[in-house]
């Protein structure tokens, strides 16, 4: 049992390094360059965790497919330009089946953006990213204790689902430090699930539709849809038992607060007068849980560091009105939260002391 | 084991157009792995869009058809995650020099003990004939009717900037000397290309005036003209290898192996 400061990236390559990995492939992009530097340098003493720079992050997504059909867990880290780059190969694991973690630490876009300072204008990006249809996983927590905990899960959700997993952080979270004690975060590590390339059959791992035996089916729907059916199927069925979210602060307030991330933690002074639900995995949706939660407030405040992209998927899920707070630019401070309710009419009246309660979880 | 053992008879026929030129590229692959000893156990084959990617699907190995340009980042990591394998890299001019570019130039750069074979049809065939990174000057495609405008990719310079890397130019006419640079490649120990000119009658060859693939693989026979012995740079329509200086790579597959004859 060992407390020390960690930062929020460090932590992320520790999570990483206890699920197991052994396999990691990056190219350098604020505010997400700390996990590659780290790796590196974790893997000039451990020649059993293989390390490469690659020459973009194109490269860097594909790699870290190869290596996961060669045997490894492997991950990537990034930040919104780069995750872009790698949308394309995250499609490609989604359609054949490969277990690995991408870890997208947000700053403000599009485009390269404001490349140091928080967003979370990735969310519609790590859903919807890649061409076509596919069940996205996508973890994002808000303490530097759980950026290691959840790089954990994402490292077992792939493995379970088959699939890549996203890991959302951002440029406040990937460089905040912490006092955490790791070593008490006790997170069962699921073991590999896809049988290592040469292991003495002939398969063929395909981005083109193909039949079992590896002939095209490229114009076959019965087969896609086959195919794709059981592919979600069992991702969401995988997706059930990590149905990570917090439900906390005042529950009696007649206001729910929804927020995820570091804005959780930039609301934090507001406990005493709202509700909060922050959901920790971000797609699949939780919808079964918000549904529930939100049945019980009059009104739902949505505070996110994007022009409502979280709000939009509130909106379509409960089919009824949310509040914005959107946090643009990198403003992402008490001060613009409470300019944001103050906007919309429900900045509580009195400043709340500070809470500087650690966040609690569920699920 | 036998020649045919390494492929899936049973998909035959594969769906590469009648005189398609990658068939012969696959018969001296299927050869050299037989005489190597390379079998499913200890060798993978990244395979990239194109008509070549097909290859990986009619062959007894273990397989990965990746996204169009990225079969050498995937080999790569496969390679450096299970250094005892094998890792075979066959795909086209337009995978390799185009969209995969980028990779090409850096893969070199570190040295990686693969082989990549090239289909080079100076043709994309498979989206129907426009212009590739290798199509000649001059040339009328699809994209092109007043003839390609640019300069071809230097594959030669470009695999040469490793000073450690082996390139071999051969044709499918050639066929005894593309067996002798697919085994020595695979031997190498460290970079390894084979450049292979391949016909593609139908979506290149009757459009700049062949009339069959027979006719191309005579093209090649007249044309291409072996190298002097040790030339260390091999002229346009030269076939013949130009070695690096070997580098011993450390769990190499291929260290232990005799010569290449």
């Amino acid at each position: 049992m060992t407390k020390r400061l960690v930062q929020g990236n460090e932590a992320v390559l520790l999570g990483a390094i206890k699920a197991g990995a052994a396999h990691f492939a990056g190219y350098p992009i604020s505010p997400s360059s700390e996990i590659l530097a780290q790796a590196s340098v974790y893997a000039a003493s451990h020649p059993e965790f293989r390390f490469l720079q690659e020459e973009d992050e194109i490269a860097s997504a594909n790699a870290i497919l190869g290596a996961s059909l060669a045997g490894a867990k492997s991950f990537t880290a990034t930040s919104g330009p780069g995750f872009s780059l790698m949308q394309e190969a995250i499609g490609y694991g989604h359609k054949v089946g490969i277990p690995c973690v991408i870890v997208n630490v947000m700053r403000v876009g599009p485009a390269t953006g404001m490349p140091t300072m928080p967003g979370q204008g990735d969310l519609n990006q790590a859903r919807y990213g890649s061409t076509g249809d596919y069940t996205s996983f996508v973890f994002y927590p808000s303490t530097v204790a759980e950026c290691y905990e959840y790089t954990i899960q994402a490292f077992n959700a792939a493995e379970e689902s088959r699939s890549p997993v996203i890991l959302l952080s951002d440029a406040f979270l990937g460089h905040l430090n912490e006092v955490a004690d790791l070593d008490a975060i006790d997170v069962p590590v699921v073991p590999r699930t896809l049988e290592p390339l040469a292991s003495g059959g002939t398969r063929l791992f395909s981005g083109v539709a193909t039949y079992p035996d590896g002939e095209p089916a490229t114009a076959d729907a019965d087969e896609f849809i086959r195919q794709y059916n059981e592919s979600r199927d069992h991702r969401i069925k995988v997706a059930e038992k990590y149905a990570f979210y917090e439900y906390g602060w005042n529950k009696e307030s007649e206001t729910l607060v929804i927020a995820f991330g570091i804005t959780r933690r930039i609301a934090q002074p507001l406990a005493a007068h709202f509700a909060l639900f922050r959901p920790i995995r971000i797609w699949p949706t939780l919808d079964r849980e918000l549904t529930e939660i939100a049945a019980r407030y009059k009104k739902i405040i949505v505070i996110e560091g994007s022009d409502g992209q979280y709000a939009n998927v509130v909106e379509r899920m409960l089919l009824r009105r949310v509040e914005r707070v959107p946090l643009l630019g990198g403003r992402m401070s008490l001060e613009a939260v409470r300019e944001g309710l103050a906007r919309i009419g429900m900045l509580p009246a009195e400043p709340a002391p500070s809470d500087s309660g650690s966040p609690a979880r569920v699920g | 084991m036998a020649v045919k053992d390494k492929l899936k008879t049973d998909l035959f026929p594969t769906i590469w157009c009648p005189g398609c030129g990658i068939g012969l590229i696959m018969q001296q692959l299927a050869t050299v792995m037989d005489e190597l000893g390379l079998d499913k156990n200890n060798t993978v084959l990244v395979t990239g869009i194109g008509c070549t990617g097909r290859m990986g699907a009619y062959m007894n190995f273990e397989s990965v058809y990746t996204l169009h340009g990225r079969t050498l980042p995937v080999a790569e990591a496969i390679k450096m995650v299970r250094p005892e394998l094998h890792v075979l890299v066959v795909s086209g001019d337009g995978d390799l020099a185009s969209i995969g570019g980028n990779h090409l130039l850096h893969s070199i750069r570190r040295n990686p003990n693969i082989t990549v074979l090239c289909n080079n049809n100076e043709i994309y065939g498979l989206t129907g004939g426009q212009t590739g990174p290798t199509t000649p000057q001059g040339t009328s495609t699809i994209s092109s009717p007043a003839g390609a405008t640019y300069t071809p990719i230097n594959l030669q310079g470009v695999v040469n900037t490793n000073p450690n890397a082996y390139y071999a130019k051969t044709t499918v006419y050639h066929q005894g000397p593309m067996r002798k640079a697919i085994r020595e490649a695979i031997e190498w120990p460290g970079f390894s290309f084979v450049d292979i000119a391949s016909q593609c009658i139908e979506n290149n060859g009757r459009r700049i005036g062949f009339a069959s693939a027979n006719d191309m693989l005579q093209h090649y026979r007249t044309t291409y003209k072996a190298a002097p012995p040790g030339s260390t740079h091999l002229e346009p329509h030269q076939t013949g290898i130009v070695k690096g200086q070997p580098l011993s790579v450390a769990g190499s597959a291929r260290s232990g192996n005799g010569s290449g004859e």
